[in-house]
């Protein structure tokens, strides 16, 4: 780590390449931070509402009905503010605001940027918890990785173990947890296993927690994914670690170190940098995956999406959906290739 | 610990594997200081016999004792007698040994490779063990690699960061098993310099070796094995100048004449 920072401020001795990149970065940091200052504000977006429309709204701040819903998204450089009105003399007013300036957005190209915004804000989560939209996925995706990748290491040792019944034990978890689909695992969590044992995953949090069923779903759904990982990352770390040269084994003994040690200083670590790429696949498959959180009402980034599709009848909601999905997976896929490279120095 | 003139004993070392024979009734009695180089046809058992000195291989049957003590006594594949495991492994440090692949862990740099084992398994003190290890390099001329890593240096100079890695455990006995056939020709005399230097030092030692030269020059008795067997054995001297035995002759005309 230390040498990574001296590296990073060592700016004369970078690589052309990383010069270039720096420069991108930066440029692209610096346009991020000047659209964002000049982007109108949350007052200046809500105080374009037409006549009619303002009237309404002062009815609403007198009267117990509300007849307006004012909707206001704002993504770092752009935002998005509509009002719409019900009854019979229905009203909808949308604006977007960027670079200083704000748009109408009723129709055309406008509308179209509009939509975009309200369904990139919505898929993302934000204005909400954690457990929302892309913060769901990925918060899901990562901690289910995390908690694969340990449990399958325990899993692969056990299974190449030289002890019959726990070699057995471990080699039956991952043919069942490989064997059968993820989503029956994820109900057999969610729905059988407090049915069986007589408990709710609810319970977990406390009896004033408005979110507890939402949050207990997630606790489940972390449990199945974990559980589901741990079975693929086994095969993905006994094959890395089978992989490790039998001479390795054989200098280590020769030189009094036990199964352990061996293992812990002299395997393990070989066998990290051979495990990062298909880690990484099985990330991705997993980031995909998590759309099945659906089926115990999650809301994550598919869900959203087609929640939106189906009450607003926009079939352009899948864009920005693509779109997450792909940033997700280059930034993940550009973590672990760094990681890669930090394992395969002395190569 | 049991008085013995031999440091390392074999007696009746025999392995198969179902009907296939790889070992038979191997003895062999090495006194301190001694070097023998074991040479002979590939598949004679040469790199078996050494492997299974240091429990590499399971031996069918047979008894090895290390400075006159039991170390191993196997018979139809079994163990029968059970040494205490302390001792087993004690006994078993007193051995070092060299690869044909060196097998360097790619992941440490030299000086880590050095240092790993004397501190894991012996407990020492890292300093102490640093400073040893810095020793180690520079008796090897490799005083300048210590941070490299070993797939950073030439073959000749990774076999010679392995001995050093098994001399930082300070054997009595290391066990070469053909340290030079994986490298470039240009490179072995670098190697077989620095075992020279460890065989003057009184470095008792057993090699599997193709190096006929340096079986010659270096070594108190030659072993000439075909078959699983020892079929001939001597002082260099009498092995490479009057064989006895057929096998012995035709292989050293094939070999010294290639």
């Amino acid at each position: 780590m230390k040498t990574f920072l001296k590296e990073l401020i060592d700016i004369k001795n970078w690589k052309k390449k990383t010069k270039i990149t720096g420069i991108v970065v930066l440029g692209l940091f610096a346009l991020c931070v000047i659209l964002a200052l000049m982007k109108p504000s949350e007052a200046d977006m809500k105080a374009q509402a037409s006549e009619e429309m303002q009237e309404l709204l002062k009815k609403d701040e007198t009267g117990t009905r509300k007849r307006v819903t004012v909707t206001y998204n704002s993504l770092i450089i752009i935002n998005y503010c509509s009002f719409s009105s019900s009854g019979a003399n229905a009203l909808s007013e949308k604006y977007v605001g960027f670079a200083g300036h704000i748009f109408r957005a009723d129709e055309g190209a406008g509308k179209f940027t509009g939509q975009m915004v309200n369904y990139t804000y919505r898929m993302l989560g934000s204005g909400e918890n954690i457990l929302h939209g892309a913060k769901l996925t990925l918060f899901l995706t990562t901690l289910s990785m995390v908690i694969g990748v340990a449990f399958g290491t325990v899993l692969a040792l056990g299974k190449i173990s030289k002890n019959k019944v726990i070699s057995k034990i471990c080699s039956s978890y991952i043919f069942f947890f490989r064997g059968t689909p993820l989503m029956i695992q994820l109900f057999v969590v969610y729905y059988t296993l407090p049915a069986v044992f007589g408990f709710a995953w609810r319970d977990l949090f406390s009896a004033g927690d408005e979110q507890a069923v939402y949050k207990g779903a997630f606790i489940a759904a972390l449990i199945a994914y974990g559980l589901n990982s741990g079975a693929y990352c086994a095969e993905i770390v006994r094959a890395a670690i089978q992989s490790i040269e039998k001479g390795q084994h054989e200098a280590a003994k020769a030189l009094g170190l036990s199964y352990g040690q061996t293992m812990k200083l002299i395997i393990l670590p070989q066998s990290v940098r051979r495990m990062v790429p298909p880690v990484c696949n099985e990330f991705v498959m997993m980031l995909k995956d998590a759309s099945l959180v659906f089926a115990i009402s999650l809301m994550d980034i598919t869900t959203i999406s087609k929640n939106i599709m189906t009450s607003e009848i926009s079939y352009n909601v899948f864009l920005p959906a693509l779109v997450i999905y792909l940033v997700i997976t280059a930034f993940f896929t550009w973590i672990f290739d760094a990681i890669e490279k930090k394992f395969s120095l002395y190569e | 610990m049991a008085q013995s003139e031999y440091i390392l004993e074999t007696e009746h070392v025999s392995k198969n594997y179902g009907d296939l024979v790889v070992l038979k009734d191997i003895n062999l009695k090495v006194k301190k200081g001694e070097v023998i180089c074991i040479i002979g046809p590939s598949g004679a058992g040469k790199s078996t016999y050494l492997r299974s000195l240091n429990q590499l291989e399971k031996i069918t049957s047979g008894k090895i004792f290390i400075k006159g003590d039991l170390f191993l006594h196997r018979e139809n594949d079994h163990t029968v007698e059970r040494i205490d495991k302390a001792t087993q492994k004690a006994l078993l440090l007193e051995m070092g040994m060299c690869f044909q692949r060196f097998n360097l862990f790619p992941h440490k740099t030299v000086l880590q490779n050095i240092m790993l084992a004397p501190i894991e398994v012996k407990h020492e003190d890292r300093e102490t063990v640093k400073a040893e290890a810095l020793e180690l390099l520079k008796k090897v001329g490799l005083a300048d690699k210590a941070d490299a890593f070993p797939n950073h240096l030439s073959g000749g100079q990774q076999q010679r960061v392995a001995i050093a890695r098994a001399l930082a455990m300070k054997p009595e006995i290391m066990l070469f098993d053909e340290p030079t056939s994986a490298l470039d020709p240009e490179l072995v005399g670098d190697v077989l310099q620095v075992m020279k230097d460890l065989a003057n030092e009184g470095m008792t030692m057993l090699v599997v070796t193709h190096e006929m030269g340096f079986a010659k020059e270096v070594a108190d008795r030659v072993l000439f094995m075909a078959d699983g067997i020892v079929a001939e054995e001597g002082t260099p001297e009498h092995i490479f100048e009057h064989p006895e035995n057929p096998r012995t002759k035709s292989f050293l005309k094939s070999v010294l004449n290639a």
